[in-house]
């Protein structure tokens, strides 16, 4: 391995850069102001806003704004720029700063904890709104110990839960993104994100929430709102129409507690990874593990790993390639093998008894092996830190290491995220590989992709890579996500979800009906507009 | 101890049990920490929960042991050099960042930790 990656001089250089906030340009700026709004207005806005949450926790100049104006993904026109941001500790302060963000025509970006890593972290959709900071609100309200189900406010990061149920002694397992110790359950669930063991569905086992709407007034969802009632965290569906869904991927509302199940310790877990040669094997390992997913014998969320995004996690670019264009897909391959890895690495796991465990394995591995992979379990890969890493995700457990992948090409770091869904069918993973490959290469990118499988379908999750540093790379990166979005588009394949720069282009791809019945929900729910115009397309 | 099948129910059962227990004993709801402000976290406890996951793992440079000056750590994590992401105040708060930014700069290399 090579040494620190950067000198004590490069170190105090960009220390200075930002304490001193010696921005090269404007759009290195930390702050803009909402559009049409006077200085003036907005400096007596947050006097109100201080009134509200305290002096402290109200950010309006460029040195305390700083950490809001951080993200991953390419802004090269300065369109991602918060005006600020307000950091309530309670409901109550929560309603508040709605009635005066409605009598200033303030809008407000709601976040939870803010690392939408590769969607734009804390970012608004569009510069000038402020960041509604939620992760003060840091309580784990209920946890059922018997039902297994926790009721939590925003700011709890899964790193948190995994402490309490470490602290207490529960017998119940936390389901993670890869992300986990920094990240929000709540955040994460109102993406609609995904995880790796059986409960990897968090929207699925998602169970009653807390909303705050724009007029101050408060919505229990599913059976939160009967009096004297004990099921919030029990039963999903309430009574009428089932409203939870529409404050996911949404501005309808400001989400301030969120129930969700817990899935209990099995006594016994085993990992597998399966490993494959060649690109073309993903179409037989989609066929393969779809009927397993269906019928529930493979019981987790199973990740398909290709091999540049393994490798992206813990090597820079020029560790493996220093030639012109994408890498070469020979030397890929080689570099794969060099590291124990294959072109895909399929991870799945088995959870329960060794009795059910050794009834089912050797259904998985012959399915498998017929389909040309390599079954291998800790006995082989014991040790691989690739192999290490998914054993970890997929009993839920605390790992940063996929943040790697963000320094790719040196760094200044540099990720934005197209999310592709496709049915679980071999002929369309296939196909979606190589599109994605292609105009990936041609903007000299390579091709980084993980396909986490549900039980019909699979996201298809792609990392572009690039320099942050370097405008003209993170131009052709945005060139890149667009195309991508609009020809994957025209074979019918759109995102399931998207970073705040592409949010409106993929609203297009779902259709004009949908986007009126979301804009006269939004109107009827939120008519000043003050809760995070733009956020999926929503005005 | 049988097969694990019953030790699954038996483990089930003693630890919900005492999960039980000491959630009773926490007033029947079961209460996490209070806001941060009220009660700060040690460095030791923040590194290991945030920047021992890519630092000296990895991912991200190695920090202890480099004499790396306080100030410089602060502006960094607040900043979210690179492929870092940003702290904010409401995550860890002013008094914790200069703490952790002290025991930093003076904090002796771990041999444990390991790559770039
Ligand atoms: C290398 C890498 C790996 C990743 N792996 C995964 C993965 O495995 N699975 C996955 O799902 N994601 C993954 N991510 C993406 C992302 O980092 C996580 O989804 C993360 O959980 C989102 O950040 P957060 O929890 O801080 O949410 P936030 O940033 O707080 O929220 C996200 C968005 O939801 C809305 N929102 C949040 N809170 C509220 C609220 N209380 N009320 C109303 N609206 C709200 C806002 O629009 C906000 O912008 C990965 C990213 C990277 C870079």
């Amino acid at each position: 391995m090579s040494g620190p990656g950067f000198s004590r001089r490069e170190m105090l250089a960009i220390g200075g850069a930002a304490a001193g906030l010696a921005a090269m340009t404007p759009l290195a700026h930390a702050r803009m102001l909402p559009e049409a709004m006077d200085r003036d207005v907005f400096a007596a806005a947050c006097r109100e806003l201080r009134a509200i949450v305290g002096e402290d926790w109200v950010f309006a100049d460029e040195a305390s704004t700083i950490s809001y104006r951080k993200s991953f993904i390419p802004d090269l026109r300065g369109e991602h720029i918060p005006s600020g941001a307000v950091a309530p500790a309670s409901v109550e302060q929560v309603q508040a700063i709605l009635a005066v963000a409605n009598r200033y025509k303030l809008p407000l970006w709601p976040v939870s904890t803010g690392h939408n890593m590769g969607y734009g972290m804390a970012t608004p959709a569009s510069s000038g709104q402020m960041i509604l900071d939620l992760k003060r609100m840091n309580r784990i309200i209920d946890f059922d110990a018997e039902l297994g189900t926790i009721l939590v406010e925003p700011g709890v990061t899964y790193q948190q839960i995994h402490d309490y149920i470490e602290e207490h002694n529960l017998p119940y397992w936390l389901d993670v993104p890869t992300v986990g110790p920094i990240v929000s359950m709540v955040g994460n669930t109102l993406e609609r994100g995904v995880g790796y063991t059986p409960y990897g569905d968090h929207f699925f086992m998602q169970c009653g929430m807390e909303v705050v709407l724009a007029d101050g007034s408060i919505l229990r969802t599913g059976m939160g709102s009967i009096e004297n009632g004990n099921t919030w965290q029990a039963f999903k569906w309430g009574y009428g129409p089932y409203l939870d869904g529409i404050f996911t991927q949404s501005n309808f509302g400001v989400v301030v507690k969120m129930g969700m199940w817990l899935m209990p310790k099995p006594p016994v877990y085993k990992p597998f990874v399966v490993r494959s040669a060649n690109f073309e094997d993903v179409a037989a390992i989609t066929n393969t593990i779809r009927p397993f997913r269906m019928n529930n014998l493979i019981p987790n969320g199973v990740l398909i790993m290709g091999a540049l995004y393994q490798l992206a996690m813990f090597k820079r670019r020029s560790e493996v390639f220093s030639g012109d264009g994408a890498i070469p897909m020979d030397l890929l391959k080689a570099e794969a093998a060099r590291n124990g890895l294959g072109m895909w690495n399929t991870y799945f796991a088995l959870y329960g008894t060794d009795e059910i465990i050794g009834a089912v394995e050797p259904i998985l591995r012959g399915a498998f092996e017929a389909a040309g992979g390599e079954v291998l379990t800790e006995a082989e890969m014991g040790g691989n830190p690739w192999f290490e890493h998914h054993k970890t995700l997929m009993r839920g457990g605390m790992s940063l290491e996929e943040i790697g992948l963000v320094r790719w090409w040196g760094r200044n770091g540099g990720a934005v995220a197209f999310a592709p869904v496709a049915p679980a069918k071999g002929d369309q993973t296939l196909a979606q590989s190589a599109l994605a490959t292609e105009i990936m290469n041609k903007y000299g990118f390579d091709y980084a992709p993980a396909y986490a499988v549900g039980g019909r379908e699979l996201h298809h999750i792609i990392f572009l890579m690039f320099d942050k540093g370097d405008d003209a790379s993170a131009a052709r990166a945005e060139q890149c996500i667009d195309e991508m979005i609009t020809r994957f588009g025209e074979r019918g394949w759109a995102a399931y979800r998207s970073s705040v720069s592409t949010m409106d282009l993929v609203a297009q791809q779902y259709g004009q009906t949908n986007r009126e019945v979301n804009a006269r929900i939004k109107q009827a729910l939120d008519p000043n507009h003050i809760l995070a115009p733009g956020k999926q397309g929503i005005a | 101890m049988g097969t694990s099948a019953s030790r699954w129910r038996a483990a089930g059962g003693l630890a919900a049990a005492a999960a039980m227990a000491a959630i009773a004993m926490l007033g029947g709801n079961a209460r996490a920490q209070a806001t941060y402000e009220v009660q700060p976290r040690a460095p030791e406890f923040l590194y290991a929960r945030t920047c021992g996951y890519c630092h000296g793992h990895n991912v991200a440079p190695i920090i202890r042991g480099r004499n790396l000056p306080a100030p410089v750590i602060a502006a960094m994590v607040r900043s979210g050099q690179g492929a870092m992401p940003a702290f904010k105040p409401t995550e860890i708060t002013n008094a914790e960042l200069q703490a952790l930014a002290q025991w930093l700069s003076t904090a002796p290399a771990d041999p444990r930790e390991h790559g770039q």
